[in-house]
């Protein structure tokens, strides 16, 4: 498949905007320009573009669903907060063509009629956010930002957040706290963002991967964006794929594309002599998936067929000499660490889940412990307060399942078959 | 982001304390006072609830919530290895434990000569350079017990 999203990526040297523009770059604004906003989400909703930051929901319809006559002032907010373990997509696309996310966002807020958009940075990326910072300053100079824009009428300022660094501030609603200088805790779901987001005012919150499409979307059709996927996917994706491969990366492949391919072809397969245990299909809040799954098309819907989720599209693999209730420890560590604290099934829970996940790995755990965690885990996901305690628990409830084995080793024999300074209990 | 605590001030201070935009700068006021100061001191926290318009409990909830916002001091050069899932299976946790035996003070504080803070740091997006750090924001990977002692080694003689 023809490099899409990937096209413009130079790491080491990223576009400025004369170059961006003279390899084709900011032609998707000049086709926006020439349409009307509502004509923009017709195509976006035709070509079926979903959610890349791990909902899947349909673009075009949260477009829609705003409505066309919400009150103003409206924001848009590009998610560039990337911190889902295994994912780093956006780091790639942040780092290699910050004019692409540039031009994406006038595009869409065009689309919403929006004339203020903020792109949340993950703190991490702080190198990263100079360059778009840069970049955008590029932009206003050159009138692609600003008012009046290339003779449109369409005004837009863009002003780029960088975060201070915590993970659920990925979350929709703690990032427009987290924008607002208020603690980032997630909001109730009701009021929704698209009536009551920024400041209570209509809001709008797409990951960047998301944005990117629509440029290419509004030059080739929203037919030619549905026909690049396979297995019936739509349209192209940014894969991550690391862990226990011999060269982990980023790969544009076409959405539905089967894990086997991105393991064994192009992330170079396993290490010599080694096989699979199991991945993580979409970052560290998506379910375990054994290698009899190897062959589900990685897309949103056939992942949940499958018992997990595409997220991020963020493979992470384990290979047979890989302790899966040590990697399972480690992400419900993350998880733990990484709480906001607002409520206390995920803030005292995910604790206590780790607390039992150690003892199990160090070979101190019981019988009724493996019991335990599973229905901490059903009482955790379900009386927490936003999706983050669900997310958590995922890799866990599914680790309990695929490698129960393993589990059982650890807490019969006393010991990790894989660490042999464990001493065994016998 | 990129604003200067002076900008900061200038466009703040003459407006209500109430007023969204204050509130809103909490965070860039902090990155701009913590590039000047390393870390955020408590008058550091009243500085900030003084342009920002928030009470100094809430300067201080926003401050401790961040993990990129240090309350306490740190080095001159901060190496954030990641711990991660990514990152652990490819030997982080190994690094970790060199990094701490190599510098002879505990991980979170700063050295003696005041040069370096080694901190653990949750997955930092650099899993296909596993197992990566963060030297000064900067990407780092994939290392191994050699190239972590050489970089800590480098940091710790330049100061």
């Amino acid at each position: 498949m023809e490099a899409l999203l990937t096209r413009y990526l130079d790491p080491v040297a990223p576009l400025n905007l004369v170059a961006y523009q003279a390899t084709g770059g900011y032609r998707g604004l000049t086709a926006a320009f020439d349409l009307k906003p509502e004509k923009i989400i017709d195509i976006v909703e035709a070509a079926n573009l979903r959610g890349r930051g791990g909902a899947g929901f349909p673009c075009g319809l949260k477009w829609r669903l705003r409505g066309a006559d919400a009150p103003s002032p409206r924001y848009l907010i590009c998610n560039l907060d990337e911190s889902e373990p295994g994912t780093f997509k956006d780091r790639y696309l942040l780092y290699g063509s910050p004019h692409q996310i540039i031009e994406a966002i006038i595009v869409s807020a065009f689309a919403l009629q929006v004339e203020r958009a903020f792109i949340f940075v993950r703190g991490e990326y702080a190198k990263g956010g100079n360059a778009l910072n840069q970049a955008i300053q590029e932009a206003e100079t050159a009138g692609l930002l600003g008012t009046n824009i290339g003779g449109s009428g369409f005004n837009l300022q863009i002003e780029a957040h960088l975060s201070g660094g915590r993970y659920i501030c990925g979350e929709e609603t703690a990032q427009i706290n987290a924008i607002e200088g208020r603690r980032p805790n997630p909001r109730p779901k009701i009021p929704r963002p698209s009536t009551h987001g920024l400041w209570g005012q209509p809001t709008t919150s797409n990951n960047v991967e998301t944005l990117i499409n629509v440029p290419h979307i509004l030059l080739n059709g929203a037919d030619w964006f549905r026909d690049l996927g396979v297995n019936g996917g739509c349209g192209s994706k940014l894969f991550c794929v690391s862990g226990k491969v011999q060269h982990p990366g980023l790969f544009e492949l076409p959405c539905g594309t089967p894990a086997r391919e991105l393991i064994f072809e192009y992330a170079g397969g396993l290490d010599e002599g080694r096989t699979l245990l199991g991945f993580l299909p979409g970052g560290a809040s998506t379910a375990f998936l054994l290698p009899e799954h190897l062959d589900v098309p990685m897309d949103f819907d056939p992942m949940a067929e499958a018992g997990s989720r595409l997220g991020t599209g963020s493979i992470i693999v384990l290979d047979d000499a890989t302790c899966p209730v040590k990697v399972t420890l480690n992400l419900m560590r993350f998880f733990a660490r990484e709480s906001c604290g607002f409520c206390t099934p995920c803030r005292d829970g995910l604790p206590y889940l780790v607390q039992i996940l150690t003892s199990i790995s160090s070979g101190e755990g019981q019988a009724d412990d493996l019991e335990l965690l599973d229905e901490l885990s059903t009482t955790i996901a379900s009386q927490s307060f936003c999706a983050f305690a669900p997310g958590a628990v995922m890799p866990l409830v599914s680790s309990l399942k695929c490698f129960h084995e393993h589990y059982e080793h650890h807490v019969t024999a006393g010991h990790c078959r894989f660490d042999k300074t464990v001493k065994d209990k016998t | 982001m990129n604003n200067s605590l002076k900008e900061l001030q200038e466009n703040l201070l003459h407006l209500p304390p109430t007023d969204p935009k204050r509130r809103a700068a909490a965070i860039p006021a902090m990155q701009a006072l913590q590039a000047e100061l390393g870390c955020l001191d408590d008058a550091a926290i009243e500085r900030i609830a003084q342009i920002t318009g928030l009470s100094t409990t809430e300067a201080e909830e926003l401050a401790t919530f961040y993990s990129l916002i240090y309350r306490r001091p740190v080095g001159r050069h901060i190496v954030r290895i990641c711990d991660s899932v990514c990152c652990s299976m490819r030997g982080a946790d190994q690094l970790l434990i060199a990094a701490e035996k190599y510098i002879r003070t505990p991980l979170g504080t700063v050295t003696p000569n005041g040069a370096l803070t080694v901190l653990p740091g949750i997955c930092l997006g650099l899993c296909d350079k596993a197992p990566a750090a963060l030297v000064d924001g900067e990407a780092l990977g994939p290392l191994n017990n050699v190239s972590l002692e050489a970089l800590l080694q480098r940091i710790l003689q330049e100061n």
